[in-house]
């Protein structure tokens, strides 16, 4: 698709203008932190390849939800409210790494492997891939397969790690982050395969 | 030896991420199946990863070098998950048995 097209397209959430300007900001930023320089000729070609980068990429970081009706832009979202999130999980990859760490190094192993599922209806596709990558990164659990309306597959080492989990107060941290209203249950084994 | 502060607590930071690194070595050694290994490579690495980039960025000071060991570290923190998710996905759908406590005892 051509950014010209995209600048037409109704199907967008928020505006394809904002989002460009929003993509070049991004981007020159990361142009100021790496090239660190700061005369007025770097500037002068940050801002350029930035504007252009932006016209060019926006389109191919539009994501489609499930059925095709919208399309998301991926830095749509409360940047600050992001890095909050992102701080949050830190603190919980600190703290779950230190209990699988205590778990695994122990000479009789503490664990109880086993795979766990919950549903839950988000649209965002930049929300899925973020609770996906989220339980991913926090130790204990890894995110085996995720269907497209929304059921988690998780493989849990340490039964504190599972219990954590299907608590959903990660999943409602994301979906408030996002948007979306929570609509989050847990499914029992053998209710699905 | 006079050592300056900053360069101490970078040299704990240090240590205790090649502790980290060390015990996701142990535990991909004794965990029992796949699965519980993807635990140990993809997890533990991330929070010893997460020391030593702390322990250069305190060592380096407020620098531009310092920016780019976050921007390293992000891009990590970002990429590991999904490698441990493809490897786990990958095993998935082609039926890799799960262990369980189950069969500890046979």
């Amino acid at each position: 698709m051509k950014t010209k097209d995209m600048l037409k397209d109704e199907t967008i959430v928020g505006s394809p203008v904002k989002h460009l300007v929003v993509l070049a900001c991004v981007l020159f930023a990361f142009w100021l932190l790496l090239s660190g320089r700061f005369e007025f000729k770097f500037l002068f070609y940050g801002v350029l390849t930035a504007i252009v980068s932006a016209w060019i990429c926006v389109p191919l970081l539009l994501l489609p939800n499930v059925d095709g009706t919208k399309k998301y832009f991926i830095f749509d979202v409360n940047l600050g409210k992001y890095a909050m999130y992102w701080l949050w999980l830190l603190n919980e990859v600190v703290k779950a790494n230190i209990d699988v760490v205590k778990a695994t190094v122990k000479s009789e192993m503490v664990i109880n492997p086993r795979i766990i599922r919950f549903r839950i209806k988000m649209d965002n596709p930049m929300a899925l891939t973020t609770l996906a990558n989220s339980i991913t990164l926090t130790p204990g659990t890894v995110t085996l397969n995720v269907t497209e309306d929304g059921l988690y597959e998780i493989h849990a080492l340490t039964d504190g790690a599972a219990e954590g989990l299907l608590e959903g107060g990660m999943q409602k941290r994301v979906a408030d982050l996002f948007g979306e209203p929570f609509i989050y249950e847990v499914v029992e084994e053998g209710e699905e395969q | 030896m006079n050592l300056a502060i900053n360069e101490i607590i970078a040299v704990i930071l240090l240590v205790c991420s090649l502790f980290f690194f060390l015990a996701s070595a142990i535990g991909m050694i004794r965990l029992p199946d796949f699965y519980s290994r993807l635990h140990a490579s993809g997890n533990s690495e991330t929070l010893g990863l997460m020391l030593s980039c702390l322990g250069l960025v305190i060592y380096e000071g407020p620098t531009l070098l310092s920016v780019k060991i976050v921007i390293v570290f992000l891009l990590v923190f970002l990429a590991n998950p999904i490698g441990t998710h493809i490897l786990g996905k990958a095993a998935l759908k082609s039926g890799h048995p799960v262990w369980t406590n189950k069969d500890k005892e046979e």
